[in-house]
């Protein structure tokens, strides 16, 4: 591949925005990035609009937001990988541009969901699944999650307590986050009573649907050195697939296949080692999840992710911090932003600008992003 | 009739494999053949992705099989939440076929774990519905 940069960055608050339009979310995304990047519309070349449209009103939604980014008549069009679609996004503009189709490319992840109403959130989540087989039983988004924490618990050891670590890690990340959808710290017997969701995972090991967008300004080696002091690379791109159909995988079910293949390519890619990783953005879409990934990504050995986050490791501080930002759990599950959001988070990181949560001299960043219920594995590796 | 029938609540009312649903009826689990490289497929699928040939042989197999995982949903999609809480599980046949199911509810939740022996058994508990489930051998 080509010389790839990021060289702007811009998220907007998540949460209830009921204040925003979809439109306006991805432009408050947009405007910020190309004011990070000291740059006018006139230099982006196309615009990749990256969100799971399902959940949106507006069909076709690159049409609208282009339209509203001003950007016609440059080229746009939709990216779709359910909660990865805006990591898949980068994947594509680094295509792009790598190619020599395009110099600069906006990677625009937007999504509106407290918008819909509760009945048509939760019908949409039980076809989350393979309608086929899957979704006849009255399959949700937390069940298949749950089923991965069933399967390391038996095999492990792993507790529901070690669990909710996770959810209390992330939600103080969370309050130093001004960007995030929860703001206040949570304590370990909070998660522990929360309520039931699907069993073993409770209200407080999950993220929350939220509205939101995050926007990156990707540009070919050239023009990065040219427009940018700080340019930060794109080292590694993975990606990779597993069945959508839970039955259709093998082994335990105590592991995401699909992001210990998508790791190994972008590891491969970057010329860097699991302990070369300086600072992580994680899907933790649940608080088992972010376990699983610490194992998948190489942090610890299968069975040992637990450890890990009871020996502070994952923490400011530790040997690899881990969604210093609060992660999926804080700040609010956008789902086409959140891939844009954790490489937003990195470019920070890298840049030295994280503020209170800066990871010292972090030099390398990986950020992995899960689609859906574990059909698509997206690992990015960043250095400055 | 179509494949909506197949489950509590189908999605999917049109398909090649609709013979499925009328095995389930006389209490036999369906899974179909490929001709050419002669793998059994469960569930039935009407392509073999191997030999890109169309599949039309049916078989039956055998449902004794273990537990692989399993979730207990107490937050539903509408039309299923007035059945929680619910099990739902992951089995592995004889054979090495998975599959997703129901877990009978007259099991209760500390009973189950994998690896657990169980039995997928077909099920039509109205005209309308059929399917399969996960209950103890
Ligand atoms: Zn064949």
């Amino acid at each position: 591949m080509g010389k790839v940069a990021i060289i702007g960055v811009g998220h907007s608050k998540f949460g209830k925005r009921s204040d925003a339009s979809l439109r306006e979310l991805a432009f408050e995304a947009y405007r910020a990035a190309l004011g990070d990047a000291e740059i006018e519309s006139k230099t982006i070349d196309a615009s990749l609009v990256c969100s799971a449209t399902h959940y949106d009103k507006q069909r076709s939604p690159a049409g609208v937001i282009n339209e509203y980014l001003g950007l016609n008549p440059k080229p746009t069009f939709n990216v779709e990988a359910a909660c990865a679609s805006s990591a898949v996004g980068l994947r594509t503009a680094s295509a792009l541009i790598s190619s020599k189709l395009h110099d600069i490319v906006a990677v625009v992840g937007v999504q509106k969901m407290t918008e819909l109403p509760n009945e048509e959130i939760q019908e949409l989540m039980g076809r989350a699944g393979d309608v086929m087989w899957e979704s006849p039983f009255g399959t949700t988004m937390p069940a298949y999650y749950a089923m991965y924490a069933t399967a390391h618990m038996s095999r492990y050891g792993t507790t529901e307590e070690d669990m909710a670590r996770v959810s209390v890690k992330n939600r103080a990340y969370g309050a130093k986050n001004p960007d995030a959808m929860f703001q206040k710290p949570i304590l370990l017997e909070d998660v522990l009573n929360s309520r039931m969701v699907s069993y073993p995972l409770k209200l407080f090991d999950c993220c929350a649907n939220a509205d939101g967008a995050a926007c990156l300004i990707v540009a070919n080696g050239e023009k990065a050195r040219k427009l940018s002091d700080s340019p930060v690379w794109v080292a590694g791109l993975g990606l990779a697939s597993s069945p959508m159909s839970l039955a259709g995988r093998n082994g335990p079910l105590t592991s995401f296949e699909v992001s210990k293949k998508a790791a190994r390519t972008a590891y491969a890619m970057a010329r860097i080692r699991p302990e070369d990783v300086d600072v992580a953005e994680v899907h933790d879409s649940f608080s088992i999840t972010e376990i699983l990934n610490y194992e998948d990504l190489g942090f610890a050995k299968p069975g040992r992710g637990a450890k890990l986050l009871k020996d502070h490791e994952t923490e400011l501080g530790g040997k690899t911090p881990v969604n210093v930002d609060g992660g999926l759990i804080a700040k609010g599950h956008p789902v086409g932003a959140t891939g844009a959001s954790q490489i937003a988070t990195l470019v920070h990181q890298i840049r030295g600008e994280a503020g209170k949560s800066q990871v010292d001299g972090a030099k390398v960043g990986l950020a992995q992003n899960i689609g859906g219920i574990g059909m698509y594995g997206c690992v990015t590796v960043l250095k400055a | 009739m179509g494949f909506e029938k197949f489950g509590k609540e189908g999605y999917v009312s049109q398909t090649k494999i609709t013979p499925m649903l009328s095995y389930l009826k006389k209490n036999q689990l369906p899974a179909t053949v490929c001709q050419k490289c002669k793998r059994t497929w469960f569930p039935p699928r009407a392509d073999c992705p191997n030999c890109k040939s169309n599949i039309t042989e049916w078989t039956t197999i055998d449902g004794t099989c273990r537990l692989v995982t399993f979730t207990e949903v107490h937050f539903a999609p509408p039309q299923f939440q007035s059945d929680t809480p619910y099990f739902l599980g992951v089995a592995e046949l004889k054979g090495g076929f998975r599959v997703f199911a129901p877990i009978s509810g007259k099991i209760s939740r500390d009973m189950l774990k994998p690896g657990r022996q169980m039995v997928l058994r077909p099920t039509t508990p109205t005209a309308d519905h059929t399917y399969y489930l996960l209950e103890e051998l």
